[in-house]
This record gives structure tokens, sequence and C-alpha cells, in this order.
């Protein structure tokens, strides 16, 4: 995928993030120093402004593209896997809940500091997620249910996944492939044979 | 003010009426006193929690109130499906026109959306309430229950209200469609056909 192709970060600044996100997994962005940061990752001060001219703000900029890299090309390769619509659907929903469900610095910041990330994410901001996951998941879908249909089907697939991921239910847990493959067996698939017919 | 109303009611309208005006951050307990013609020590007992305990009740009451003006505007409707066309439409245009939570997510989404959030549960749970009964009327495909069913459909409801996405959700055509597809192709044996 282009995402992860030249502008990946080199592996200090990599080494910088991955310690950036532990920090941010214990005490959350707030708190999080780049001194913290520095000590975590065993590199200077110095460095890290060498590698982040724009301190704590641009370093979060960084982490943030860097995980959603991480994230679309785990989900593209869980993509690539698949045999069939039902596959790709049901890997890609187990995919995506348990990136976010596991993802410990986000799930900090979500429980403890929802102000933060809330405001970027919901009501009119949520365009903003759902169309980049539809506009990724959409020529993956195509080859399935068709060109014109896909980017609709990946924003429904995508809300799912956002709800039962962060509003849990009692019997359904798109992280377990059992319970995501009933859900799109149950309440996708038919959804998407009178979709496609039209 | 109506004589009918509550005290408790009554203060929470008054805050509702802060928050219009003065926003989440500036409205102090004071405020709302003095719009509810109540003393500082009434408001506090009927809210020990003070200014915090005041501010999250008031946007819990205005979000029921919210959902049961929704409730109430599609409770006529003829058949489960233009049910849910009727909420979408309505709830859609209600989000759009609410001059305050618009106000507010403009100038303070920091301060409401982590309590939206946690409301966002029982706002499911009311969903989900309100769904079941109609859908133990309508003939379901086989080994879906109306609980289950109640659940997925006051989900995507709620995540389309939220947003419309690539949907519009003001065009009655297009919420047909959405309405007879994605929420409810997997639920009813029959589904309405095309327009």
């Amino acid at each position: 995928m282009t995402l992860v192709g030249s502008d990946r970060v080199g592996t200090q600044e990599q080494r910088v993030i991955d310690a950036a996100l532990r920090c941010i997994a214990r005490w959350g962005i707030g708190k999080t120093t780049l001194d913290d940061v520095a000590r975590e990752a065993s590199i200077s001060r110095a460095t890290i402004y060498r590698l982040f001219p724009g301190g704590k703000d641009a370093l979060l900029e960084a982490i943030t593209r860097t995980e959603l890299d991480r994230f679309f090309s785990g989900l593209a390769q869980r993509f690539d896997e698949a045999p069939d619509l039902e596959d790709l659907l049901v890997a890609g929903m187990v995919y995506a809940c348990r990136a976010l469900a596991c993802h410990e610095a986000l799930q900090f910041v979500l429980a403890y500091e929802p102000e933060v990330v809330l405001p970027k994410v919901a009501f009119h901001h949520a365009d903003r997620v759902l169309t980049a996951i539809s506009a990724f998941a959409a020529p993956y879908l195509a080859p399935h249910v068709g060109a014109d249909v896909a980017p609709r089907v990946a924003e429904w697939v995508a809300r799912l996944v956002l709800t039962y991921t962060l509003a849990p239910a009692d019997n359904v847990d798109v992280g377990d492939e059992e319970s995501a493959r009933r859900l799109v067996r149950t309440f996708v698939l038919p959804g998407l044979e009178s979709t496609v017919k039209q | 003010m109506p004589v009918d109303l509550t005290v408790r009611e009554r203060i929470l309208e008054a805050g509702f009426a802060c928050v219009a005006r003065y926003g989440l951050a500036k409205t102090t307990v004071e405020d709302v006193a003095r719009a509810s013609s109540l003393s500082r020590a009434t408001l506090y007992r009927y809210f020990p929690g003070g200014r915090e305990q005041l501010l999250r009740d008031v946007i819990a009451w205005e979000t029921g109130r919210f959902f049961g003006r929704l409730a109430e505007a599609v409770a006529g409707a003829p058949d489960f499906p233009s049910l849910l066309e009727e909420a979408l439409l309505f709830a859609h245009r209600a989000v759009e026109e609410h001059e305050v939570l618009q106000k507010v997510l403009q100038t303070e989404p920091e301060r409401l959306l982590p309590q939206l959030t946690v409301e966002s549960e029982r706002i499911l749970v009311f969903i989900r309430r309100f769904l079941v009964p109609y859908l133990e009327r309508e003939e379901l495909r086989p080994d879906v229950e109306p609980e289950e069913a109640a659940d997925y459909v006051a989900r995507l409801l709620l995540s389309f209200i939220g947003n419309q996405g690539r949907w519009d959700l003001s065009d009655p055509a297009q919420v047909a469609e959405l309405v007879r597809t994605e929420l409810l192709a997997g639920v009813l044996v029959n589904t309405p056909s095309d327009p």
C-alpha cells in the first residue's frame, strides 16, 4: 500500500514513537513529557528535538500517522488473505476491533482523557474516520459487491466495528471470529444481497 | 413557567437555558439559581455534587428529552420500516436544528462529548426497549431474535444520527433505501420493495 511507502519513518523515529506510546499507555497524553519519552527510549532530549522539531505536538502527529499506517497495512494483509466476501468482512472486523481494543495508549486516552480524542472523531468529525476507512476498504470490496456500492458497504461495516467496539454488547463481540461471522451472516450479507440486487 | 414542573425539572430547565446562553464552562450554580428563581441552598439540596453534577444532569436530561421527542414523533408510523425512516429523517433534522447542541459542539466539544459518550449506553438501551415491541409484531428471518435485532438496529440508528456519512438523510428516498438494505434486510422476512 502507498501509505507505508516512501514516507515511512526511520528506525530512530519509530523508537521514539514506540516509547511515547508506552508512556501514553501509562500516564496519558497530558502528563507525558518529552523528558519521559527520551528516558523511555534511552535517547537524549536533544535527539528527540532534532527528530521532531515541533516538540510534543509534532511527535503526537507522527504517532497518529504511523499508527494509522500500521493499522491500514495490517488490515490490507487480512483483506489480501481472505478467500471470499464473507471471510473478508469477518477478518476485517475482527482485526479492526482487536486493533482498537488492544491499543493500550488509545484505550488509556479514551478512558481517562476522552476530551482529547472525541472532539476529533464525533458528529461531523466522524466523517474523517468513516471516509478514511471506507476509501481504504472499498477497492477490496468492489470485486464482490460492485464499485458503485463498495464505499457504502465499507462505511456500514466500519460503523458496526465502531459501535460494537466502543460500546460492547452483551452477546456480540466483533473481536471474536465466531461472533463476527454470525453478525456478518445474519445482518450484513442479506443486506448486501438486497443492495447489490438493485 | 408551567406549574406542574417539579423543582428538579425547573432547575434542569434553567440549567439548560444557562448552557444555551453561557456555554458549559461558564455556567455557574449562581446563574442557574437566578434563572430558576431558587436559592443556591435549594440547588445544592437537589444537586449535592454542585456545578459538575448539575451540568452532567442537564446533559442527560436534554438527551432524554431529545429521544423522548423522537419516540413521540415516530410512534404513529404505519409499519416498522416507515417508523425507522421517520426516525432517521426526524433525528437527522433535529440534530442539525438543535441550536444548543450545535453551538456547544462548535465551541466546547471537549466538555460535551465525554459526557455524551457515557449517555450513549443509556440511549442504546432506550432505543432498544422502544424497538422490541415493534419487532415482536413483525415476521423476523429465521434465527433472528427481537432483542438481538433491536440492538443491531439501535446501534446503526445511533451511528447514523451522529453522522450521515455517505448518505443524505434529508432525502426520503435515500433514507428508505438505507432502511430497506442496511437496517432491515437481515431482520425482516419481507422488506419493502424498491420504490
